[in-house]
């Protein structure tokens, strides 16, 4: 039954994306408006090569079929203005190749507009399995031990998946480099990220007493219950 | 648009190494140290997952808000500190690390 559902919800992101329309999927997903090159994120395009990724312009224009196409560099126009260099390509299979083959699986079809991250699966997921191995750990099938470094090796790998691969995103779009695998990054970046976010909320839990101490040492808070027990015991050193 | 990545991390890895030195020292108690960076943690962890998380939901659901591209920048910005805090984060627990990961030499009988 749980699988059932847990699959059932799987599909939801799935079926959103196969019928996401193409001109949604054509707009920039965190709003910006004329990003300039090499733009905030990894899924910067620019087909028209104005320098602006095609996202963030209100009317990108697809087509790059014709035989007369304007390059500006887009550095120049960066520090200057809109005062870039132009460069005249009279043959169509010259502008095709500034493209690499990989703006197939960058042009927004499937992750570009954010839909299919598997949020609420994965959150479900997680959290289900931290509700299992915690229940087996309360009935004494499992040792503490073994519970906290199940999932202290969960919570490290999300950390270290989402900091490898955001890291390297971060390379990718101050570098302005454009790959085949640029939108998968972009997705398990966001993958892992759950994982870390949900394995941070159970590193929390299991280390409950650690947390609580942090903020009575940094800033001297004391939880009523300690502060009755200060109140009534004198202190030795009185 | 290009991220800073000097600006979050190199007043984070002064920030170490201060505090690491002066709790070898014995000018500031463990604790002290450790808590310190449990807290920055905690707070870039905060920030830049929080901004991530909430950015991610946003486009599940197909809202962009205005302060979408500020929130981008600052989940980056806050990700780098978030990164190698973590590294420090594992450098202040070495000890229950290489037991987690079945590096710790057993002793030999």
């Amino acid at each position: 039954m749980k699988e059932r559902l847990i699959s059932a919800l799987a599909s939801i992101p799935i079926v959103a994306a196969m019928t996401m329309s193409g001109a949604c999927a054509a707009t920039c997903p965190y709003g910006m408006v004329n990003d300039p090159y090499p733009g905030q994120c990894s899924r910067y395009i620019d087909i028209n090569v104005d320098g602006i990724c095609d996202f963030s312009q209100a009317t990108a224009t697809a087509s790059d079929q014709g035989a007369s196409t304007t390059y500006s560099d887009p550095q120049s126009s960066e520090n200057s203005g809109s005062a870039g260099f132009d460069v005249h390509l009279e043959d169509g299979n010259n502008v095709s190749s500034l493209h690499d083959d990989g703006f197939a699986f960058d042009n927004g079809q499937v992750h570009s507009d954010g839909t299919g991250y598997f949020i609420l699966p994965v959150s479900i997921l997680l959290i289900s399995a931290y509700l299992f191995t915690h229940y087996l750990f309360s009935k004494g099938i499992i040792n503490r031990q073994r519970h906290r470094r199940f999932w202290n090796l969960f919570v490290t790998a999300g950390y270290l998946g989402t900091g490898v691969t955001g890291v390297l995103l971060i390379f990718i779009i101050n570098l302005g480099v454009r790959t085949v695998l640029n939108p998968n990054i972009t997705f398990l970046h966001a993958e892992l990220a759950i994982l870390m976010v949900v394995g941070t909320m159970i590193h929390i839990h299991l280390y409950w007493k650690p947390f609580k101490k942090i903020f009575k040492v940094l800033f001297n808070l004391k939880s009523y219950s300690n502060k009755k027990k200060h109140e009534k015991v004198p202190r030795l050193s009185e | 648009m290009v991220y800073d990545m000097l600006i979050p991390s190199i007043p984070v890895i002064v920030g170490y190494l201060s505090t690491f030195i002066l709790f070898r020292r014995g000018l500031i108690r463990k604790s002290l140290h450790v808590n310190i960076w449990n807290f920055v943690i905690g707070v870039a962890f905060l920030i830049s997952g929080g901004a991530g998380f909430l950015l991610m939901v946003l486009m599940e659901i197909g809202v962009k808000l205005p302060i979408s591209p500020q929130l981008l920048y600052w989940h980056i910005e806050l990700g780098i500190t978030l990164a190698l805090v973590t590294v420090f984060h594992f450098h202040t627990y070495w000890k229950t690390s290489r037991t987690m990961f079945g590096l710790k030499r057993r002793p030999r009988i």
